[in-house]
């Protein structure tokens, strides 16, 4: 696992995140940009694994981090937690709204256009 | 209480206990003792208080007059009223000669004219409210006159003005009527302004003059007088300008020029209150003031000329007014705008108990007038006009006579009151050089014009009795169709040349029959079925007899006749009015000022004016109506048209400060409120909407945007961090 560099965990990530920024953007279907979302948060998550993991030092006899260590590996929980409450948040809005205007198409969604 | 003169208090009490009792039970007694029964009851009980008032003050003049003449002072204290951080007002009484000569005037005239409006008003259905406005008059004119203080004299001031608008408008279901009542009022205004000012200006000055120790009481008349002589014997400039806005506040009140206007309006009352208000008392009190604050105007030649010269100037104008009337009681109230002129020219020439004297004998015989001019009207249909009128002695018997003594004292017959008063008052003037601006001896010019004014007087007063009860032809048999047509309102309005009084030259004296279209069918029930006896006046026309009218009504005309023909010869004789009001010394400035003008015969000038008044009159108007101011006012010659219009003056008022005002505050709501303050709002407003259109564009409304600034906000934000890092500037 070590064999493979740092800067190959990055580089995905930051590849993952630009095609959720991306789909975020040009896409009208709130479910994909949900997807989109899902796919930034876990680049995310990505990269603070990847740091966890490069700036700790592992015991040697259990092979094991030491637990004032695994601040990234809480930040993923934590994130993922966050994740599927919005998830859960959202979906129901999305549902509230095409209840409402039997449409689900982001642009349709311009109330704040001034 | 003190000296034996507390019961000066009760002179106060009665009528405001009579106005108590009007106010909250007169309408109970009427309706349940019965409309003829209660009325009378009421009515006893609204002259009860006003005569027993008479009773005391005459009691405690003869005690006073039995005093030193330098004691003739003396203050009743009744209670506390004001006492806040070293202001302290009590209320107090005083009496002195002034406030008791206008004592005897308000309850002794009072009484008898509340009785002549027992009378009178007989066929009211308010009966009360009537006297309930009488009584509270009363009580006030004799705080005005009682007061120890000049804002106990402002409260009688408001008091007996509201009373006016509250009298004047008491037929308020007639338009013209509110409109004469808020003119009077809104007129008093502007005479009250100065009189306002008048009092702070005093007050500033007493509380701030570095030379005077304050007294406790400092603002009561015994201690005020002296201090306002220390503190103005070397600033003539501030006395003549306090004397000159006291003097607007009179002008309100005693109806000068140019504040005169509300006046002959104020004839829209009913007869006594034009009798009572607005000739005997309320009128005066401007004199009164005068005559309370003589010792500032005998500090300032400058502002008693201004008075002499504006009381010349009114009496001149009102007498020539008066000549184009034809409503005769338009011409006791123009006569009374004249007589007030006579007063202040006394003022001004420094002769404060001529004008006095002249307020007594005017109060005798113009009440007497008035209440003669009101039973004329209560025969004659309520109709006012005089050209309907003529040959009215043959009825009229006890009102004629009393008359003729009321005309030939108010035209200054030898030995008749009149004579005296107006005798003291151009002797005064015309012997007097305390009333002149830089040596021009305006005093005297107002003299010699009250000297002319007193022939017009003679001569407009012989038109109105002449035309009134002589002159042959019963003319109320003889109106053309046209002019019947007229005295309901839909006549030219020549002789009434403002637009208010166009209005109400159908109203006349509104009796209550000739419009019985104001009243409720109740009361027209209740009057058909209750006193409506002897008195079924119809309209006036061919069959119409008059009638004289009740004792109630005659009686008060019998007794002031007899004032007018002996009170001035009983007041001048030995001049003991004069001592009584004015003993030596009580003048610290002028000392003595004589009413004799040497050189000059003026029984002899005096004597041709009346004479040549009278006679000149008679001659005119004996042999009936003429033409020239006939029923056909478009016949008029030009003189009697101007005159009848007041020579527009009323009109031009009416034009630059009605609607003038009017147009003023149009011109400023459109052009200062629409523009400047709703620009302002509106313009902020405006320029926030601008300002957000300009830049609304960017809130497109896509998310997408949204998560774009988000994105560039927070790498702007990040990007910022390490550049911040990097240098140092964030640790």
């Amino acid at each position: 696992m070590l064999g493979v560099p740092l800067v190959a965990y990055l580089s995905l990530g930051l590849f993952m995140f630009s095609v959720g920024v991306v789909g975020v953007v040009v896409r009208r279907n709130p479910i994909v940009i949900f997807m989109c979302i899902e796919l930034m948060l876990n680049s995310v998550n990505l990269t603070f694994l990847t740091f966890a993991r490069f700036h700790s030092s592992v015991n040697p006899q259990t092979g094991l981090a030491a637990p004032s260590m695994m601040a990234g590996q809480m930040m993923v929980i934590f994130v993922m937690a966050v994740a599927a409450a919005e998830v859960a948040v959202g979906l129901g809005i999305i549902m509230a709204i095409f209840r409402l205007r039997h449409t689900v198409d982001i642009d349709e969604m311009n109330l704040l256009k001034g | 209480m003190e000296n034996g003169f507390g019961s000066i208090a009760w002179v106060l009490y009665l009528p405001i206990i009579g106005f108590l009792i009007q106010a909250f039970f007169g309408k109970k007694v009427v309706d349940s003792m019965g409309i003829a029964a209660g009325r009378r009851v009421m009515g006893t009980l609204a002259v009860l208080p006003i005569a027993l008032g008479f009773v005391i003050g005459l009691m405690l003049v003869l005690k006073l007059s039995a005093m030193e003449p330098a004691a003739r002072s003396v203050v009743v204290p009744l209670f506390n009223w004001i006492d806040v951080m070293g202001l302290r007002l009590p209320f107090e009484l005083i009496v002195d000669p002034l406030s008791m000569t206008m004592v005897l005037i308000i309850t002794g005239i009072g009484a008898l004219i509340h009785l002549y409006a027992t009378g009178y008003m007989a066929e009211e259905p308010d009966y009360p409210r009537f006297f309930t406005y009488l009584n509270l008059f009363i009580a006030s004119m004799l705080i005005l006159v009682l007061g120890n203080n000049l804002a106990l004299l402002f409260i009688g001031w408001e008091g007996v003005g509201v009373c006016s608008y509250l009298l004047i408008g008491f037929w308020y279901k007639d338009l013209a009527n509110s409109k004469a009542a808020n003119k009077a009022f809104i007129v008093n205004r502007i005479g009250d302004w100065g009189l306002t000012l008048g009092l702070f200006l005093i007050v500033a000055l007493l509380t701030t003059s570095p030379s005077l120790v304050k007294a406790d009481r400092y603002l009561s008349y015994d201690q005020m007088l002296p201090a306002l002589q220390i503190a103005l014997a070397h600033n003539h400039g501030l006395a003549t300008a306090i004397a000159l806005l006291l003097f607007v506040g009179a002008c309100g009140k005693s109806a000068q020029f140019p504040l005169y206007l509300w006046l002959p309006d104020a004839m829209a009352g009913p007869t006594p209150v034009s009798a009572l208000i607005h000739a005997a008392t309320m009128v005066t009190s401007g004199v009164v003031l005068l005559n309370r604050m003589h010792i500032v105007f005998e500090m300032s030649p400058t502002a008693s000329a201004i008075v002499a010269v504006i009381g010349a100037f009114t009496a001149l104008f009102a007498a020539l007014v008066a000549f184009g009337q034809t409503d005769i009681k338009k011409v006791l109230a123009y006569s009374t705008v004249s007589q007030l002129g006579f007063m202040f020219v006394a003022c001004g020439a420094g002769g404060y108990w001529a004008g006095m004297f002249h307020v007594t004998t005017h109060a005798f015989f113009k009440a007497l007038l008035f209440l003669g001019s009101g039973a004329v009207i209560h025969a004659m249909a309520h109709n006012q006009d005089m050209r309907n009128y003529g040959n009215l002695s043959k009825y009229l018997k006890i009102t004629c006579w009393s008359m003729v003594i009321g005309w030939l004292a108010i035209s200054g017959v030898y030995m008749f009151s009149g004579f005296y008063s107006k005798e003291a008052i151009i002797g005064t003037a015309l012997a007097n050089t305390h009333a002149n601006i830089e040596g021009y001896q305006l005093g005297q010019y107002s003299g010699w014009t009250a000297l002319f004014v007193a022939f017009l007087t003679a001569m407009y007063m012989t038109r109105m009795m002449v035309l009134t009860f002589f002159s042959g032809e019963e003319r109320w048999r003889l109106i053309p169709a046209k002019a019947h047509a007229d005295d309901h309102g839909h006549g030219t309005d020549i002789a009434h040349g403002n637009h208010l009084e166009a209005v109400h030259e159908h109203g006349h004296d509104h009796g209550p029959d000739v419009h019985g279209f104001f009243y409720t069918d109740e009361e027209l029930h209740a009057m058909e079925h209750g006193d409506h006896d002897d008195h079924a006046h119809h309209e006036l026309d061919e069959t119409h007899q008059p009638h004289e009218v009740p004792p109630s009504m005659w009686f008060p005309l019998v007794c002031l006749a007899a004032l007018s023909l002996f009170g001035g010869y009983f007041m001048s004789h030995n001049e003991v009015f004069r001592d009584w009001l004015y003993p030596e010394g009580k003048l610290p400035i002028l000392g003595v000022v004589s009413a004799e003008a040497e050189h000059i015969p003026l029984v002899l000038y005096s004597s041709i004016a009346a004479f040549g008044g009278l006679i000149i009159g008679g001659l005119w108007y004996m042999r009936g109506l003429p033409k020239a101011e006939g029923w056909d006012e478009s016949k008029w010659n030009p003189f009697r048209k101007l005159a009848g219009r007041q020579f527009g003056f009323d009109a031009a008022m009416v034009t630059t400060t009605v609607d003038g005002g009017a147009e003023l505050g149009r011109g400023l709501w459109q052009g200062f409120d629409v523009k400047i303050v709703d620009g302002i709002v509106n313009g902020s407003a405006g320029l926030a909407s601008y300002l957000g259109k300009g830049i609304s564009w960017f809130q497109t409304g896509y998310i997408r945007m949204y998560a774009l600034m988000m994105l560039f906000g927070g790498a702007g934000i990040l990007g910022w961090f390490l550049y911040a890092m990097k240098h140092g500037g964030v640790r």
